[in-house]
């Protein structure tokens, strides 16, 4: 499982179709990468486990989301103040 | 002075294509408001909609050069 992720990281080239988000509006497809890679390093850390895997999210958020919003909910994770269930 | 038989009888196929059209939008709307991956009404229990879709489901109505099912779910699970 961790030599499939290391694989497909080493082939990316950017974000796959995503059957959830097929329309033009990505934008749910960026925030969902952006929990998801925050959700994978929290799980992983907390059963001391190599949070390696969760780079795959980390590649697809950058690719997708503007890097405005990035900083924003980087900032707002810091000052405790951000939305999402994480 | 005709009676109101003979008026309706020939309006019918204007209720046809207004009824039809009616009929049409409602379902829409209902398609989009129980199975849009957007759309959430209970969102104690289901609070992300769109990760109710398998990788390989589609949701449009229409696809052009897009094979479903050679998709498969793209990040590891945690």
């Amino acid at each position: 499982m961790a030599e499939d992720i290391q694989a497909k990281l080493e082939k990316y080239r950017t974000a796959p179709f995503d059957a959830r988000f097929p329309n033009q509006n990505q934008t749910r497809n960026c925030w969902s990468n952006y929990l998801d890679y925050h959700r994978c390093q929290k799980a992983l850390d907390a059963k001391g486990v190599d949070t390696a895997p969760c780079d795959w999210y980390k590649r697809v958020y950058k690719s997708l989301c503007p890097i405005s919003w990035i900083q924003k909910w980087d900032d707002q994770r810091e000052e405790g103040t951000f939305p999402g269930k994480i | 002075r005709k009676c109101l038989i003979v008026i309706l009888h020939q309006l019918i196929p204007l209720f046809i294509f207004i009824g039809g059209g009616a009929t049409m939008s409602a379902l829409y709307l209902g398609r989009l408001a129980l199975r849009n991956p957007d759309v959430s009404w209970d969102r104690k229990n289901n609070p992300e909609p769109w990760n109710n879709l398998e990788p390989t489901q589609q949701y449009k109505l229409f696809k052009v050069n897009m094979d479903y099912s050679k998709l498969k779910k793209n990040g590891p699970d945690f």
